[in-house]
Parts: structure tokens; C-alpha cells; sequence
């Protein structure tokens, strides 16, 4: 987050989100056009983006009527950032990290895949609270870092190439 | 089988295997959907449930956990999960939770069935 902090964030939108099952598509709607500078990246934003709301409203929110999650896109010469702002709702606990064959042998639930979608989505997650304010802060940066989990346009045309042979052999 | 932003259709291929067709938005609203869908998609003595994802808008990580539900049931009946369609992001996400190392992801329906076939 240093780098980002150094950026001049400038306001892009801030929207209010009902807070409601399936609303974290809604929130979509007002951000995307925002998103577009992001290009192939922009997906993994989205889904990053929609987690965050999603956990804002079932966990900070609660999915009561009349409660709303702010929504914020900044943005700098160098990365947009997308600010989520819930009140209320319990503190952030430890989850374990999500385990595939754990979950598969009933020892963990078969959810809990999205703070871990989060992070391995967008470059700098923060995440701030008290008792009364949750603000989950995701920032993207307009040019994909070298170590990016995204693969690059040509890795991924050359996987969809492979997939089918690789598959078929294991 | 629908709901509002969820579809599900099942195409029996061949007695060992069967298609489920993913239209819409996967998420926690799909769930009573596709286990109607499995129940009948598995009938026996189905060997592979290959799922569609050519028409999915939107998946998120209930999706996923869903995904992980319908992998132990077909463990349990010992049948192969396989799918085709996904876009480069979803496939990128299906990498990431390792879905891939347990669904068996093929380029097209043409290739997905001749590996249905060959289990």
C-alpha cells in the first residue's frame, strides 16, 4: 500500500449499495465503466470488487433492510482503487486458508473461497476497522507488476492450446 | 430448470455420460438448481458429469463452493467431474482454488465427450 499512498487519489463515483443477497452485481454496474483503463485485468477487479461488497453485506451489514454499503472508485496516474465501506457487523476474525482437499475430506466448509479470491486478485489489498466502520481498500495498477497471477494474453491462448492435451494425459 | 438469473439444462450424451448446460449467474441462488440438475444428470450408470460453461455471466465464490459440493457428491457415487467453456478468467480462478487439479477442463464439448468416453 506505500506505493499507492504516494499516488493523488482522485474521486471517480462514490454509490450507495442497498445491502440485499445478489447486490454485489448492482455495485458492478455503477463501477465498470471506471474500470475500463484496466483492460484484461479488469475481470480479476471485478471479482475482487464483488467479494468485497459480497462480505460487506452478509457480514458487516447483515443483509437488514434499510443499510447500505458505500462504494468508492479513486483513481491515480498509476491505479485505480476501489474503496468498500460497511458500518456495523462483527470485527474481522482469522479464517483459514482455503484448502481444497481439506474441503473435499469435510474438513473445512465447502465456502470460504472469497478473501482468498481477493487477494490473489488484485495487487494491494488494506483492510481497516473499529468497532463501528469496516473499509476493505483494493487498488489495481494500470500495468500489470512482472509477478502478476494473471497470466499475460499469449500465456493464455498458449494454455487454451494445451489445456485439452494436458488434461487427456494426466 | 430456472431461477431468475440461473438456468440449468441436462443432455444425457451417452448412458455413461451427461451434459449440464450452466446459463446465467453462478452463485448461491443456483444451488437447489444444479443439485436438481446432478440428481438428474447422475442417473446410473453415469461415469462423467461434464459441466457447460459457455453461457456463464457471472460466477463468484459461492459458485465456487457449490462447485466443491457437487465434487464430493459425484466422489462419492465415484464419477469424474470434467468441464469446457470457461473464459480465461474463470479458468485463470479455477487454477488459482486448484479446482483444476479435481475438473477435468477441456477446449470444446467435441473434446470433453471423446474423454467422457474413455474412462
Amino acid at each position: 500500500m506505500k506505493n499507492a499512498r504516494k499516488n493523488a487519489w482522485r474521486m471517480l463515483g462514490e454509490w450507495n449499495i442497498p445491502s440485499a443477497p445478489g447486490n454485489e452485481r448492482l455495485a458492478l454496474t455503477f463501477i465498470s465503466e471506471a474500470l475500463q483503463p484496466l483492460g484484461s485485468r479488469m475481470a480479476a477487479f471485478e471479482t475482487a470488487v464483488s467479494e468485497a461488497v459480497m462480505n460487506a453485506m452478509e457480514h458487516g451489514t447483515q443483509y437488514q433492510p434499510g443499510t447500505s454499503v458505500m462504494l468508492q472508485v479513486l483513481a491515480s496516474p498509476t491505479s485505480l482503487m476501489v474503496r468498500i465501506h460497511n458500518q456495523g457487523g462483527q470485527r474481522s476474525k482469522p479464517v483459514a486458508e482455503p484448502d481444497l482437499e481439506a474441503k473435499l475430506a469435510g474438513l473445512q466448509s465447502p465456502r470460504g473461497w472469497g478473501l482468498f479470491l481477493i487477494r490473489n486478485l488484485v495487487d494491494e489489498m488494506q483492510i481497516s476497522e473499529d468497532d463501528q466502520n469496516h473499509v476493505v481498500e483494493l487498488v489495481m495498477h494500470l500495468k500489470a507488476p512482472r509477478t502478476s497471477n494473471q497470466p499475460s494474453a499469449e500465456q493464455s491462448k498458449q494454455h487454451a492450446r494445451d489445456t485439452s492435451c494436458s488434461q487427456e494425459e494426466s | 430448470m430456472s431461477q431468475e438469473h440461473v438456468k440449468m439444462n441436462v443432455r444425457h450424451i451417452s448412458p455413461n455420460a451427461s451434459i449440464i448446460d450452466i446459463q446465467g449467474d453462478f452463485s448461491a441462488v443456483a444451488e437447489p438448481i444444479l443439485m436438481q440438475a446432478y440428481a438428474e444428470a447422475s442417473t446410473p450408470p453415469t461415469r462423467a458429469i461434464i459441466l457447460n460453461f459457455t453461457d456463464l455471466a457471472y460466477m463468484n465464490s459461492s459458485g465456487i463452493g457449490l462447485l466443491v459440493t457437487l465434487l464430493i457428491q459425484a466422489k462419492r457415487q465415484k464419477q469424474q467431474v470434467m468441464a469446457y467453456g470457461l473464459n480465461q478468467h474463470y479458468h485463470h480462478i479455477f487454477e488459482l482454488t486448484r479446482l483444476t487439479d479435481m475438473i477435468k477442463i477441456h477446449a470444446t464439448e467435441a473434446e470433453t465427450i471423446a474423454a467422457a468416453k474413455r474412462l
